[in-house]
């Protein structure tokens, strides 16, 4: 059996192609910030993305997204910097719109195999006018109307998680937001996480499991790899963020400082410790943690 | 020192958090957004409703007491949850009907209670966009009463959206929800702003009090509305805050607060500001 463990370089480059659905968990908590700088690294281009509150305007402002499956993203051009980018190199992405609740059905739909979902979310809105993924049907069992979302099935999907072993069974606790729906939709899986841990620590807490290693393509570990977000169990928010740049010449140099102007995450994390102070991401590591009751197992 | 009952010194945005919290009875079940509608349902679980269950989009389930989180998902507002799931989760108690009442805020409303989130003008060509739905389609949808929050400008206040994000009575025709496929016995309830509070009749909104005591005027809310609005026969002043109320909600809400209400936390969703 080849081994799972590799390079974000690797997983990405084997895994996220060109012209790819792409799905990019971590809704608000825990969104795998080190593999999307990778596609953007790799400039791994006519992306779709579906995703809820992660991290992809700078893979709009960079030109590499066609099309957006979402349903709460800044289009306000005259605040969105990354839009202004994207109009002006021809590269505005068309805009499919749910509701929260519609893109996590259509995930669903797509783990369960199914083409579409039934649901009481969206219809009657305007929102099925312009998006032909949502439509109204006849229930067959004589309920009368109700709502139809189809299905989303990621060609690969990125989620970051806490932990994961060198198969990739991987733990991931805190909010979910789409996480379980999206990364069990997806045909390709790239899990990223804090840390690599025995198999043993998996199966000792087997519910926990959010995706079994059979279905894991790569398995990178990267520390840090939801930053500036936090991560339940590891670190708060970090300053900043990267959403920020309004202007080319900060956007450039956001770009220099996470994506082209050094060779990896790693490399980024040392940069801000070296101009921030070496405890930098230290001072962001949760202060208090509580610890759960055991969960007991065995025979 | 303030004597009698009530508070003396409030503005009108404390007497909207605190007339929305009052919407919050101690047997429901409140799914809240960020800003507004977190502050009024941590004011209510603070004061008055202290056994509401609250759950925020992300898939948190709070029964007990928590702080104000500065947004709507943190370590804090994880942290010591009695359940964390997910969004498909939350919105499945929705849908299937557990959650009793839903706070939302919005870009526009209309007449009959639609909000729109979506596109000011021709959506293909927008004077203005806003972020979306997100979670307001949703909490619109499937609440049993869903109450809405925002500020009251003509500009916001409509006959009817420009684009119907969270469809409340639609025209005002009877069944219209129900014909549609929404479940019977949901949709909104009240709105509340920082000039007024409005209920449904005939599910058409109806001015129901107005925030004389922090100065508003009739002929000031009219003012802010695109319509000749319906009036309920009992129209009254909204309640103000009252001294225990006030005393709780600096403490609770005012005094937690990262940014003042209507500023935008790095990365933390909101309506937008509405075009000027």
């Amino acid at each position: 059996m080849p081994g799972k463990v590799m390079t974000m370089k690797e997983a990405v480059s084997q895994n996220v192609k060109s012209g790819n659905l792409l799905f990019i968990g971590g809704a608000q908590h825990g969104s795998p910030n080190a593999a999307v700088y990778e596609i953007l690294r790799q400039r791994i281009d006519h992306l779709t993305v579906v995703a809820l509150l992660a991290t992809f305007s700078t893979l709009v402002g960079e030109g590499l997204v066609d099309m957006l499956l979402t349903g709460y993203f800044q289009l306000d051009e005259k605040r969105s910097f990354a839009l202004q980018r994207a109009r002006a190199k021809g590269k505005f992405p068309i805009v499919k719109e749910y509701s929260h609740f519609g893109i996590a059905q259509a995930l669903y739909a797509g783990y369960m195999g199914v083409p579409f979902m039934p649901t009481r979310s969206q219809i009657g809105s305007d929102m099925p006018v312009y998006n032909e993924n949502i439509k109204s049907i006849t229930d067959p069992f004589g309920g009368g109307h109700v709502g139809a979302v189809k299905a989303i099935v990621p060609d690969v999907g990125i989620l970051h998680v806490q932990r994961c072993d060198a198969d990739g069974n991987a733990q991931r606790w805190g909010t979910l937001g789409v996480d379980h729906e999206g990364i069990n939709a997806s045909k390709r899986i790239i899990i990223t996480t804090e840390k690599i841990v025995d198999g043993d620590v998996i199966r000792r807490d087997p519910n926990r499991t959010i995706i079994p290693g059979f279905r894991v393509n790569a398995v990178v570990e990267q520390p840090f790899g939801a930053y500036p977000v936090h991560l339940a169990g590891c670190y708060n928010d970090g300053p900043g963020g990267f959403g920020g740049a309004q202007d080319e010449a900060t956007w450039e140099k956001n770009l220099q400082d996470t994506v082209y102007g050094v060779k990896d995450w790693n490399e980024y994390l040392e940069n801000l410790k070296k101009v921030n102070g070496a405890d930098f991401l230290e001072k962001i590591r949760i202060k208090n943690p509580a610890f759960s009751e055991p969960v007991i197992t065995g025979i | 020192m303030t004597q009698g009952k009530y508070a003396t010194e409030y503005t009108a945005a404390d007497q909207m958090v605190i007339s929305a919290a009052r919407q919050i009875k101690n047997t429901d079940t409140v799914y809240v957004g960020v800003g507004l509608p977190m502050q009024a349902g941590v004011l209510a679980k603070n004061y008055h409703a202290p056994n509401c269950t609250i759950i925020i989009e992300n898939g948190i389930v709070r029964a007990s007491l928590f702080p104000l989180p500065r947004a709507t998902d943190t370590l804090g507002s994880q942290s010591f949850a009695e359940q964390l799931s997910g969004l498909f989760y939350v919105n499945c108690l929705a849908q299937a009907g557990y959650i009793t009442t839903g706070f939302m805020g919005g870009g526009q409303i209309d007449r009959w209670g639609n909000v729109n989130d979506t596109a000011v003008g021709d959506y293909r060509n927008p004077i203005h966009r806003w972020p979306g739905s997100g979670g307001g389609n949703d909490v619109m949808s499937f609440c049993g009463r869903t109450v809405v929050i925002l500020e009251q400008t003509k500009r916001r206040f409509l006959e009817k959206v420009d684009f119907n994000t969270c469809p409340g009575y639609f025209d005002g025709k009877p069944g219209q929800r129900e014909e549609i496929g929404l479940r019977p016995n949901t949709g909104p309830v009240a709105v509340i702003t920082d000039l007024a509070t409005y209920t449904f009749e005939n599910r058409e909104m109806t001015l129901k009090t107005v925030h004389t005591g922090c100065g508003v005027t009739l002929d000031q809310v009219k003012a802010e509305l695109s319509w000749d609005v319906r009036v309920a026969q009992d129209l009254k002043d909204t309640e103000p805050p009252t001294v225990d109320e006030m005393r709780v909600y600096k403490e609770k809400i005012v005094g937690a607060r990262a940014v003042p209400p209507g500023a935008r936390p790095p990365g933390a969703p909101s309506q937008g500001a509405p075009p000027r």
